[in-house]
């Protein structure tokens, strides 16, 4: 059990992450109006939306139940939680007992049952078919994503993020050619989890991933749209810590600490250019098609079992 | 020996037969029938409990036997840590189930209310005595009457559908009965006494043992609703009266998956472990199958049925995993398997009792099962939301709830199935695994699909529009096992190693340390932890922060408004826009279409028809055949031939007279 | 105790004459009265069986000079079938002076004097033939049920039921001639009919009179090939098929075959594996032939078929050496006599008040007439052996007994796991039936139905509650 002052410093950690979130959306957002040679808003434009939203009036359909209302602050908070747990400076998780890739992946569930669960609450028929697009999502890259996992889990005996984070970022690698595999297949779960194209469209709000989002308004939508922010924050760093903790502080110095701030920092970025560069060199998708693409997710993992199996 | 667990269990079967008979006597009075019932089977469960809970808490295994009538068996009473576990789960949904109906059954006043509570009340007593039986001439009968209490209870609505889904039903039980006779039969002309405890002791042969096991493995899934024994169970559930149905399938299912552990675990040993690969297998194929099949289901009841199918399927997992690792000697894999087993056993009772009961509440007030005729009743009946929510979060495995706990512990056991030195369960252990999180995501889906249809948006029918919250009995059941359901996710660091010692008793192996302060573990080394307590607090905690920056920013802001419609492209929106259960998850339809054609082509009903067609047809042919041909044949014979005689009898004396000469002559000479 | 179990012949038998005497509409109290008195009589018999410990005794009735003739064995098997035969017989007796009455709506009509005569010189036979402790015995009470069974069965005289009723007669006649020629040999070689005799015979000598016994039994227990009279009898007014071709006559066959199996100590093989392979034939066979019935006597005759045999399985498994299969087996004649009257008589309940036995015209019975609803339901699970009641208790360990058998005979196995599979599919189609006629709406016949006499609802009451204890009782006492 963590002690009080670990919680508190993995609370910092998550307002951390929380108040850079908006940065990083408003950084996609600036890298597809440079590809689409096109101005673009500012990237501190999702701090200036939330705030304006903030100061909105809430209004909810009359149809729209008490699920509807909790949906915001059940996203966020869940995602502040995974946010407290993650090993993001060092390869050590704040909190353990949370740090644990299963109960990562059902944290996420919880947050997009209740996502889902809001669309079809608010009784617009538009948020409704979001909410089925946005599970069904989720039942094409659940398997992939805990399948990636399962291989560096094995490879390293534990299902414990902190510990799978520094056994990584110590040890020299076992099974690198299934390592590989496995963050490749992961990268691609994390990648349709964010709401990219060809799969979804996160700003279009009539879309897939942020379907539900249609009858939210004023200060809901706003702690909505930081929670989802979040969301795409700690899958980064979700990836980041089970594959790539390299880098990260091994001491608790300050100039490591530093070091490492400057480390993730520039992880995080590169992995939102990397994402945002696919993302718009690709058309959208035709939805009903998005299984096929997702197996070749599924089969990269399971390649990466097979490599695992063999010790490559 | 008042006061003991034997004697709670013994007042605990009497209470539900008294419970059954005064239901029985008191039809004229049908009221007076249903108070009865439901206060004797409460009664009845609040002494179960005290049964349970010492055997539970250390007081270890009671025995008592008594040789009974039957000069080839004893009647022996077994109450050991898994029967008490059983008997736990049984009381716990039996208690808010009987509580239910007091209000419940009254819609069936004047349609055999009182027959219910007779059904109802034998069927439990049925359950409590099997699950300590020990010896296996009681345990069928118990088994038999458990099944025969609630064919009765699936046939109460007594329309075409009940019935010929009673007939299913019924017929794969007793089918599933007799296998597990044959199991047992085999057992016995090796041990030579019908005791279980003889069984333990027989040493059967490999092959021997092995057919025991599959006998008893397919009969009790079959009784578990195993795919692709499963066809039974929605057509079942969802005939019986939502009380009943919640117990059937919370409780009862699991005698099958008890029955499995019986023989598997503690009869046989579990020596090999390919045993242990099919129940996994068996397992991992009812829960994505399970799931699936329900997504496509808009019967609200039906829905929960398959469900059912899915969960057992998860319970299969755990004590597959078990199976091998006790035939690898592997005790303490083996002891977290079967914890992950049994406490998905007894999360899954306490979550899907809740869900049908609330099924129950919405039927109750709707009079219609199809969920296309529900819709926006979170507001009508917040309370009965409030507790389908939570039953449907807990089924979803979604923390910091019950359900998540045990499917917790099912991926760590599978985990450390699939860090094991044979390649077959280095691969069973991650296909387990993978088939394991797509069952939860698809159950997710289908919850949000269960609870959305249901209870959002706007009411679809007439009755759903005049919905009300239900009475205050069956509210208070739901309450209760909507809050057992949160109190078994968060208090899982006490209840680990309660239900890790039954485990151990099980697997045989030293104790295992699964829990410390607020954490529970998979293992001693502690290499991974969950702390649902922690969860609950953080996740409960946080909001805070949004509602602080909500305050701090509220500058001139209105307050929350809630009128006028949806937006629909800038058309007035109607209610049939709304999303409708079916194309809810047309997506996955297209998807998975494949696994859903194979329901299709798989279904052996129609084959069974056209045989059994084919089988009558030539049965009428043979009947007359034996007359034609035999019958009168030999009728005809005889006639012939006493034609044949008649020419001897001429009617002339003299020519009688010759014969008398001709036979003096003949009896002469032969003298002589 | 001796003269209790004379009585227990001789008051049926009296009934018999004196119902023959008196006028018309008396003739049926006198009937009712001795077999009540004979029913009191047997319940002595056991009562005093039982104080005395029950040790089976021997008695001579008549004998030339050292050959004894006729005689009684009092001992536990002789003892429970008696109680079933003559106990069944009061309440067939009973079930029939409200059946045969006008209120009839198949068959109107007042029953006259010889039926009640028959029926009562019926029980008195069925109690001798149980009581008797020779073959000549047995076989002189054998040919009375059969001319009993005559005069029942072609009792409403018209051509089919003559025609049943010739057939009866010849084939079981027939198959008498295996008794005659079993006795013959007993004579031949020990000098006497006493069955006890059989104990001290030569292998060969057992087989031929065991193979005699069994073409008996076979005629009698309505056995393939000599079955083919049992669903002609069907013919008779149903309380009699209920008490001949349920619970007593189709019993002679099983009886003599085990008291001849318990006379005898070491048995012939050969006859065991003949036993057991015509059984499960048969059993087969009778099962085929309930998916074309739609009257329900019928398709309760080719029931009784299968149940006798697997009564046959059971003692024939007994000559392997397995003393739970012949109790099993005994225990069954005890416990089907009950569930399968009860069955007829629900049977003739429906005659009664609905008018027809047509199963497919029947739905609903739940609804407006509970009772036979019930019955129904209990006498099918009776028959089919689902706990609480009575089949299954003595089915169960005669499959024990199979099972443990099979491990010294391997082919034992497949017969007895056909009789298994027999056993579910026949409950399969009880359960179908019972789906489609006792609950949900009633149909045109059941909502038109009268009310059900008195008479018969104690009777339907009474082995309800016998089909529940029935198999205590037996156990008990085999025990």
């Amino acid at each position: 059990m963590p002690s009080i002052a670990m919680i508190f410093l993995a609370f910092l950690q998550a307002l951390l992450l929380l108040a850079l979130a908006p940065l990083m959306t408003g950084l996609s957002r600036m890298i597809r109006a440079r590809m689409h040679s096109r101005r673009g808003p500012g990237v501190l434009q999702d701090y200036r939306d939330i705030a304006k939203l903030l100061k909105r009036q809430d209004v909810a359909p009359a149809a729209s139940g008490p699920v509807f209302r909790f949906t915001p602050y059940i996203v966020l908070s869940a995602m502040l939680l995974l946010a407290m747990a993650l090993p993001v400076l060092s390869p050590h998780s704040l909190l353990g007992p949370v740090a644990d890739l299963i109960t990562f992946v059902y944290v996420f569930a919880l947050a997009r049952f209740f996502f889902a669960l809001s669309g079809i609450d608010s009784g617009s028929a538009f948020a409704g078919i979001g909410a089925s697009r946005e599970l069904m999502m989720g039942v094409l890259v659940e398997p992939t994503m805990i399948l990636s996992l399962l291989v560096v889990a094995l490879i390293e005996g534990t299902t414990n993020l902190g510990s799978i984070s520094t056994a990584m970022a110590g040890g020299q690698l076992q099974s690198p050619v299934a390592l590989s595999l496995a963050m490749l297949a992961f990268a691609f779960t994390v990648f349709i989890e964010m709401g990219k194209l060809p799969f979804d469209m996160a700003e279009a709000e009539q879309e897939l991933q942020e379907g539900p989002l249609t009858e939210y308004s004023g200060s809901a939508l706003a702690v909505l749209k930081l929670g989802l922010a979040l969301k795409k924050m700690v899958l980064v760093l979700f990836l980041l810590g089970v594959f790539l903790p390299f880098g990260n502080a091994g001491s608790d110095s300050l100039a490591s600490l530093l070091g490492s701030t400057l480390a993730v920092a520039l992880k995080v970025l590169l992995i939102f250019l990397l994402f945002g560069l696919i993302e718009n060199s690709m058309a959208r998708g035709r939805y009903m098609l998005s299984s096929r693409v997702t197996w070749i997710g599924f089969g990269v993992a399971v390649l990466a079992f097979v490599f695992y199996l063999t010790g490559l | 020996m008042s006061g003991t667990p034997l004697f709670f269990l013994l007042l605990s079967v009497l209470l539900y037969l008294g419970g059954a008979v005064a239901s029985l006597l008191l039809a004229r009075h049908e009221s007076l029938a249903i108070r009865c019932s439901g206060l004797a089977g409460m009664l009845g469960a609040l002494a179960g409990l005290a049964a349970a809970i010492p055997v539970l808490h250390g007081a270890g295994t009671q025995l008592y036997a008594v040789a009974g009538p039957f000069s080839f068996a004893h009647f022996v009473v077994r109450l050991d840590p898994l029967a008490a576990l059983m008997l736990l789960a049984i009381s716990l949904l039996m208690f808010a189930s009987a509580l239910y109906s007091l209000a419940y059954v009254r819609e069936y006043a004047g349609r055999g209310a009182w027959a219910m509570g007779f059904f109802l009340n034998s069927f439990v007593a049925a359950m409590v005595a099997l699950v300590v039986a020990d010896n296996a001439f009681y345990f069928l009968i118990f088994f038999e009457l458990m099944s025969l209490a609630s064919y009765f209870l699936v046939i109460s609505d007594q329309d075409p559908e009940a019935v010929s889904a009673g007939f299913l039903y019924f017929l794969i039980a007793h089918a599933g009965s007799v296998l597990i006779m044959v199991a047992f039969f085999i057992l016995y002309s090796h041990s030579g006494s019908l005791d279980f405890d003889s069984f333990r002791s027989a040493h059967l042969s490999a092959p021997l043992a092995s057919l025991v096991f599959l006998l008893a493995f397919f009969g009790f899934g079959a009784k578990a609703g195993m795919v692709p024994l499963h066809s039974w169970l929605p057509r079942a559930h969802p005939a019986a009266p939502s009380h009943a149905s919640a117990l059937m399938s919370g409780v009862m299912v699991k005698i099958g998956v008890f029955g499995i552990i019986k023989v598997g675990v503690d009869l046989l040993g579990a020596h090999l472990a390919w045993w242990g690969l099919i129940v996994l297998g068996f397992g991992a194929v009812s829960a994505v199958l399970g799931v699936l099949y329900a997504l496509a289901e808009h019967d609200i009841k039906r829905l929960l049925a398959y469900h059912t199918v899915e969960n057992v399927g998860i319970i299969l997992m755990g004590v597959g995993t078990g199976m091998i690792a006790l035939a690898g000697g592997h005790t303490e894999l083996a002891g977290l398997a079967l914890l992950a087993a049994l406490y998905h056993t007894l999360n899954h009772a306490v979550f899907k009792g809740l869900l049908f009961l609330g099924a129950g509440a919405i039927i109750f007030r709707t009079h219609s099962r199809d969920m296309e005729q529900m819709g926006g009743l979170a507001r009508r009946m917040p309370l009965t939301a409030t507790c389908f929510l939570i039953g449907a979060m807990a089924i979803s495995a979604l923390p910091p709830l019950n359900g998540f706990v045990s499917e917790w512990f099912t991926y760590q056991a599978l985990f450390s199935l699939s860090q094991g030195a044979d390649l077959a369960s280095r691969i069973a252990g991650p296909i387990a695994i993978v088939m394991l999180a797509l069952t939860g995501a698809l159950a997710a889906m289908c919850f949000v699909k269960a609870y959305g249809i249901s209870f959002s948006g706007e009411a679809r029918s007439s009755g759903a529009e005049h919905a009300q919250e239900v009475p205050l009995s069956m509210r208070a059941g739901m309450l209760l096992l909507a809050l057992a359901s949160i109190l078994l996710g968060l208090g899982a660091p006490l209840l680990a190693p309660q239900l890790a010692a039954v485990a151990t008793s099980l697997s045989g192996g030293a104790a295992i340390s699964v829990a410390q302060g607020s954490l529970v573990f998979p293992s001693q080394a502690q290499t991974t932890t969950l702390s649902t307590p922690l969860l609950a607090i953080l996740l409960i905690a946080i909001p805070l922060l949004p509602l602080l920056i909500l305050g701090a920013l509220k500058g001139g802001r209105l307050p929350r408004r809630q009128r006028g419609e949806s937006w629909a492209c800038g058309y007035g929106q109607e209610a049939i826009m709304s999303v409708s259960a079916h194309n809810f998850v047309g997506p996955l339809h297209e998807m998975f279409a494949p696994l859903y054609h194979l329901r299709e082509h798989l279904d052996p009903s129609a084959r069974l028809r056209r045989s059994l067609d084919w089988l009558i047809a030539a049965s009428t042919r043979l009947e007359p055949l034996w007359d034609i041909h035999v019958v009168s044949r030999v009728a005809s014979l005889v006639t012939r031939s006493g034609q044949l005689l008649q020419g001897l009898q001429g009617g002339d004396f003299r020519i009688y007279c010759l014969y008398v000469l001709v036979t003096l002559v003949i009896l002469l000479v032969l003298v002589v | 105790m001796q003269n209790i179990a004379l009585w227990t012949i001789l008051l049926p038998l009296a009934g018999a004459a004196l119902s023959l005497l008196v006028a018309q509409r008396h003739a049926k109290w006198v009937a009712l009265l001795f077999s009540a008195l004979a029913t009191v009589s047997v319940i002595g018999l056991a009562c005093d069986f039982n104080a005395a410990g029950r040790v089976a005794i021997n008695y001579s009735l008549l004998s030339v000079g050292s050959t004894q003739l006729i005689g009684l064995t009092i001992d536990r098997l002789s003892v429970l079938v008696a109680l079933a035969v003559v106990s069944l017989g009061l309440l067939v007796v009973l079930y029939s002076t409200a059946y045969l009455s006008l209120g009839n709506k198949e068959h109107p009509h007042e029953g006259r004097p010889r039926y009640y005569a028959f029926l009562s010189l019926f029980i008195a036979a069925m109690a001798g033939l149980v009581l008797s402790s020779t073959m000549l015995g047995q076989l002189v009470f054998f040919e009375i049920t059969g001319a009993c069974s005559w005069g029942l069965i072609g009792y409403y005289e018209k051509p089919k039921a003559q025609y049943g009723a010739i057939k009866a007669l010849l084939i079981t006649h027939l198959a008498s001639i295996g008794l005659y020629i079993a006795a013959a040999l007993l004579f031949s070689h020990t000098g006497s009919f006493a069955l006890s005799g059989l104990a001290s015979l030569g292998e060969g000598a057992k087989l031929a009179i065991f193979l005699g016994i069994l073409v008996a039994a076979w005629g009698k227990s309505a056995q393939l090939p000599l079955h083919a009279w049992l669903p002609d009898a069907m013919e008779a007014p149903t309380p009699v098929s209920a008490y001949l071709h349920a619970a007593s006559m189709v019993k002679v066959g099983v009886y003599i075959y085990a008291r001849a199996i318990y006379s005898a100590g070491q048995v012939p093989q050969l006859i065991g594996w003949i036993g057991v392979i015509m059984a499960v034939i048969t059993m087969i066979y009778s099962f085929l032939l309930y998916l074309p019935q739609r009257d329900m006597k019928r398709l309760l005759a080719y029931s009784t078929i299968s149940q006798l045999s697997l009564i046959f399985m059971a003692l024939s498994l007994s000559i392997f050496g397995s003393q739970l299969a012949f109790n099993g087996g005994i225990a069954h004649i005890f416990n089907h006599a009950y569930a399968k009257s009860l069955f007829f008589l629900v049977a003739g309940a429906l005659s009664y008040t609905c008018g027809t036995r047509q199963l497919p015209a029947l739905r609903g019975l739940l609804r407006h007439l509970p009772l036979l609803g019930v019955s129904f339901c209990v006498a099918a699970l009776a028959i089919t052996g689902v706990p609480p009641f009575n089949g299954f208790f003595s089915k169960f360990p005669i499959f024990t007994a199979g099972f443990q058998l099979g491990r010294e005979h391997l082919l034992l196995l497949p017969c007895v796991v056909l009789a298994l599979i027999e056993s579910v599919a026949s409950f399969a189609w009880f359960l179908k039936w019972f789906g489609a006629t006792t609950p949900g709406e009633s149909s045109e016949a059941v909502v038109n139905a009268s009310p059900i006499p008195l008479a018969i609802k104690i009777s339907l009451v009474v082995l309800i509650i016998m089909c529940v204890a029935s198999s205590f009782i037996a156990a008990s006492w085999l025990n």
